[in-house]
């Protein structure tokens, strides 16, 4: 304990008066206000946008009506955006404000100030949507296809949440390139490589949906342009958004990579082996986006069948990181004594939370990942496509996968940042969380995947579609999604308790902000898997390849383009 | 340094749970191959 005492009191001053902390083991104070504003409004998001969760599912079991002329695609719109984009991107950057300045050092005066310039933006953005969705002048959904047509304010709301992002983002990424020029010639901290990797990743692909926005759906919800192109919003709207689910779980793997397995006591399997995985990532999350538009007319089919194969190169960054898991746990396990090929299992801090959430979100992306290979298999897609399938699988892959990682790694970060305990109490209840979590989703998803398979539609409120007789086979299954949904939101109930303790209530004290070291006889890492100008080329010139002609098709023979319509 | 390898450094269990993934994978393909051959 002294020890970790006096290594954080090692502050140095730079000529700016800026302090600097070395190799310290604690977030700074003043980043952790900053991470902390980024993760209560998450928190907030959860709690709301789980509400419209249960909602649907009652509406949806057909035993439930909306009260008050709600409509069912406000609500599936709030749900939606509340928490596929508000409690994923400020988990992820209060996480990842977090995580650099806890590797990479305290941002410097200046690096903060932009890091609040870009909550502030997004804050603003995304009460200005939530207005629009509120008064139900944007019930078009989280993905805003055209040619649904919502209130101006709405884009213009979305496009400053991803403004504020980016502006968010450049503040981790300039503390980074900072450390970088400190320390000349060495290999960065795994955790604050991995930020600018995904934040990287998160620009390049938002300038798609930036497009989308500025150049169509803005001038023409002003009224300045009467007709747009759907097809070619609809191409923008998904070259941004497969890379913004690789967004949400790139975080997630960055705690597994880098934090478990401090958790459970070992080390890093391999850090040159997580770098290449992140850069893989990088590569393979944008010029697939066309695998959205399997069905769609207008694309031309080698194109699809490109970016299918494209889509497909993720196994190999997804496979190392189930192999350098299995590793860490296995090298551990026998470490403590384990015999037997898979004795090490036994091993595992089965009771603490820390590693337990993240380890159900782990084994939760197994049939995610297999899913996800279906979906995304070009003739097969037609099986599933628009289905309630769908909605099952992204279910298990981000609210599942990637939010039970976050409430793990919330559990132990909050209080961290307000400078209190996670209690043995609140660990045993975040247990029963993650647990009620599972038991809700596999029903729900469960019964969702089987529906699907039968073609019940997703983005669809209760309806008997005239007393068809394929239609009752899916009822039974959407009662069954209400008994899980239900149970989730209870889980939801736990969750939001537990974070009030520890912002509010917890015992003061010292938790630990858990950073794992690499194994002793792993080999030193590349410097090529740093240098960004090779991959960053390399990401360029597959984008180029996936999009040029698909995109010079769809400009060329555009049609004469629709009007805006409002159905809602 | 060179015979840093200890009797417990044994990743077999890794090995065998990565063949795992790999098979459910493919199974879980397979299954809905199949549906869509008969459906479409
Ligand atoms: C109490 C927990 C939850 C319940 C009961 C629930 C339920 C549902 C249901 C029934 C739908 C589909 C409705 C339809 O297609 O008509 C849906 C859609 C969706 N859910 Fe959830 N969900 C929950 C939690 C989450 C979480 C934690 C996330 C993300 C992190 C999430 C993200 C989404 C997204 C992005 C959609 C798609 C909305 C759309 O199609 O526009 N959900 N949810
Ligand atoms: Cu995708």
């Amino acid at each position: 304990m002294t020890a970790v005492i006096t290594k954080d009191k090692k502050v140095t001053h730079n000529n700016k008066g800026n302090s600097k902390v070395i190799s310290s083991t604690k977030v700074d104070r003043k980043d952790a206000k900053l991470a902390l504003a980024h993760i209560m409004v998450a928190f907030i998001a959860l709690f709301v946008g789980g509400l419209c969760g249960l909602l649907q599912v009652l509406v949806r079991s057909g035993q439930f009506k909306l009260p008050f002329g709600i409509g069912y695609y406000q609500v599936l719109t709030v749900h939606g955006v509340l928490l596929g984009l508000i409690l994923t991107t400020y988990f992820i950057l209060g996480f990842q404000t977090a995580a650099v300045s806890r590797t990479a050092g305290a941002l410097s005066n200046k690096q903060r100030k932009t890091g609040w310039v870009g909550f502030w933006i997004m804050t603003i953005g995304m009460l200005a949507a939530a207005t629009m969705v509120l008064l139900n002048e944007a019930s078009v959904l989280y993905t805003f296809y055209a040619p649904l047509q919502a209130h101006w304010i709405y884009y213009l709301g979305l496009t400053l949440v991803v403004v504020g992002s980016w502006i968010v983002g450049l503040a981790q990424s300039l503390r980074y390139i900072q450390w970088r020029k400190e320390n000349k010639g060495q290999t960065s901290p795994l955790l604050s490589f991995m930020v600018v990797v995904n934040n990287l990743m998160w620009f390049v692909a938002t300038l798609g949906v930036a497009a989308e926005v500025l150049f169509q759906l803005l001038p023409w919800s002003l009224g300045f342009i009467e007709r747009i192109d759907v097809l070619l919003t609809r191409t923008l709207f998904w070259y941004f958004g497969h890379a913004l689910v690789y967004f949400w779980l790139l975080p997630a793997y960055m705690v597994w990579y880098a934090i478990v397995p401090k958790i459970v006591g070992g080390k890093i399997f391999s850090d040159a082996l997580a770098r290449l995985s992140f850069m893989l990532f990088l590569l393979f999350s944008i010029p697939v986006g066309v695998h959205h538009q399997l069905t769609e007319p207008g694309i031309d089919g080698f194109w699809k069948f490109v970016q299918v194969v494209l889509t497909f190169f993720v196994v190999i960054p997804s496979l190392l990181t189930a192999f350098s898991m299995f590793a860490t746990f296995e090298l551990r396990g026998r470490e403590l004594g384990a015999k037997g090929v898979f004795g090490w299992f036994k091993n595992l801090p089965w009771n603490d939370v820390r590693f337990l959430l993240p380890f159900i979100g782990m084994v939760a992306f197994i049939p995610g990942g297999a899913g996800g290979l279906v979906n995304a298999s070009y003739q097969m897609n037609q099986l599933i496509h628009n289905t309630i399938w769908v909605t099952g699988h992204f279910h298990l892959t981000v609210a599942t996968t990637v939010v039970l990682t976050f409430f793990g790694t919330a559990y132990w970060l909050i209080p961290h940042l307000t400078g209190r305990k996670l209690t043995k109490k609140m660990n045993n209840l975040g247990i029963v969380s993650g647990i009620l979590w599972s038991v809700g989703m596999v029903i729900m998803s469960g019964a969702m995947h089987i529906a699907g398979l039968f073609g019940a539609p997703r983005r669809s409120e209760y309806s008997t579609y005239g007393g068809s007789e394929q239609a009752t086979e899916w009822i039974s299954y959407q009662v069954a999604q209400a008994v899980g949904g239900t149970i989730l939101f209870i889980a939801i109930l736990f969750i939001i308790g537990i974070v009030v303790n520890l912002l509010w209530f917890a015992p003061k004290g010292e938790e630990e902000f858990p950073i794992a070291e690499v194994a002793e006889g792993a080999e030193k890492t590349p410097a090529l898997l740093e240098n960004f100008k090779v991959w960053g080329v390399i990401l360029v010139a597959l984008i180029l390849i996936a999009y040029t002609i698909p995109l010079i098709d769809i400009v060329q023979n555009s049609p004469l383009g629709s009007k805006g319509y409002k159905f809602w | 340094m060179a015979n840093h390898k200890k009797s417990d450094e044994n990743l077999k269990g890794t090995l065998y749970a990565t063949f795992g993934l790999g098979i459910f994978i493919i199974i879980v393909w397979a299954l809905c191959f199949n549906l869509f051959i008969d459906r479409f």
